[in-house]
């Protein structure tokens, strides 16, 4: 580096030398920049709700199950009571309930790693882009 | 009884019931100690933020990481859009924080153990979520119930099983808390009482108590897990439902 900036301090005056330092400056403003987003890009992941523990995973799906099971159960009755015809909407919402259950448990289930393809998928191009650069 | 693993979670009045508009409301010991859990986290954040440090000390750094841990939530979750709901998901997950953290100490009234405390503040967050998405998308928002590329037959049953899964949202977010706070609490007392009675057999029961003692040790680490855990988890569904209401994909 100092090579590089020594024969330019030769052939020219102060003023043209003050220009060289600032856009050296820029220069690693630039690539500063650069870096820190770069570093901010790769810490994302980890501050991802990955940690969560197996233990609360599988409470997680088991309630979703049982709260779908429940709002239909809930509803069926309701809707009995409202019409006076017991049996009937508690069976049909009761199964009904079964399917949103099953549809709470496998979004609850899927939830998480599509997300977290995403971010992984996120640094790459700018890595192209600074390495280009 | 002494070993009632009930008897903590009963609510009494500490200033006796008044009669307003025919309802007797009192200021319970519940209500004390909501109002703990808010000075707490008020106290704890003006503490940690009092020095404003370049270098933060220990108070603050623990200030930030709690402050940077729901703040990279929210944007992880929600994008740019959702930064309007930042102080809403603070609060919330301060609240369920504080409160089953002081839930642990022991003699501690466990404010999210009642399914009543935690079933308004899922209500009140799908009833938001209800209301961003009506004010964002319109009566558009209903799509959500009626999801694209479906065939037309099983078009209404699919429709059904949707809003039986919207609805059973706060039940899920309101339950799940409640249960964990409740059951948790429930097996560090029973274990405790196991030690109570065994001890009063003998010296053999004292040689036996050893092993509930050590369950109620490891069980109260456990606890404190899912006190942090349960408050994460309310935090992360009330992001991952607003979201739904933001940016309706269906």
């Amino acid at each position: 580096m100092a090579r590089s900036v020594d024969p330019k301090a030769g052939k020219s005056e102060t003023d043209e030398k003050f220009g060289d330092i600032s856009a050296r400056l820029h220069d690693l403003d630039s690539r500063l920049a650069a870096e820190r987003k770069q570093t901010a890009k790769a810490e994302k992941p980890p501050v991802q709700y990955q940690g969560a523990t197996d233990y609360s995973k599988g409470y997680r799906l088991v309630s979703e199950f049982v709260a779908g099971v429940l709002v239909g159960a809930l509803v069926g009755y309701g809707l009995d009571y409202v019409f006076h015809t017991l049996p009937l909407f508690l069976i049909i919402f009761l199964l009904a309930g079964f399917g949103a259950g099953i549809l709470n448990m496998s979004r609850a289930a899927n939830r998480t790693p599509p997300t977290a393809e995403e971010l992984a998928k996120m640094p790459k191009p700018n890595d192209d882009e600074d390495e280009d650069k | 009884m002494v070993n009632d693993p009930i008897h903590q979670f009963r609510i009494h009045n500490i200033f006796g019931p008044w009669n307003i508009f025919g309802y007797d409301i009192a200021f319970t010991n519940s209500n004390l100690f909501m109002g703990i859990i808010v000075l707490v986290i008020t106290a704890f954040l003006l503490l940690s933020a009092s020095k404003k440090s370049l270098v933060p000390g220990r108070l603050q750094s623990v200030g930030e990481m709690w402050y940077g841990m729901v703040h990279n939530m929210v944007d992880n979750v929600l994008g740019e859009e959702g930064a309007a709901f930042f102080p809403l998901v603070f609060s919330l997950f301060s609240f369920v924080l504080v409160a089953n953290m002081l839930g642990m100490f022991p003699y501690f009234f466990t404010v999210t153990s009642h399914v009543i405390v935690t079933a308004s503040l899922a209500l009140f967050v799908v009833g938001l979520v209800v209301v961003v998405g009506l004010w964002k998308h319109g009566l558009g928002w209903f799509k959500l119930f009626v999801p694209s590329g479906v065939p037309i037959v099983i078009l209404p049953f699919i429709s059904l099983i949707e809003v039986i899964s919207f609805l059973s949202r706060p039940i899920s977010l309101g339950l799940r808390l409640f249960g964990n706070m409740l059951a948790g609490h429930i097996v560090l007392k029973v274990f405790a009482g196991f030690v109570v009675s065994l001890v009063a057999l003998g010296l053999g029961g004292i040689i036996g108590s050893l092993a509930p003692l050590f369950m109620a040790v490891a069980l109260t680490a456990l606890e404190f897990l899912v006190a942090f855990l349960q408050a994460f988890v309310f935090a992360i569904l009330t992001c991952v439902y607003l979201n739904d209401a933001l940016h309706t994909h269906h």
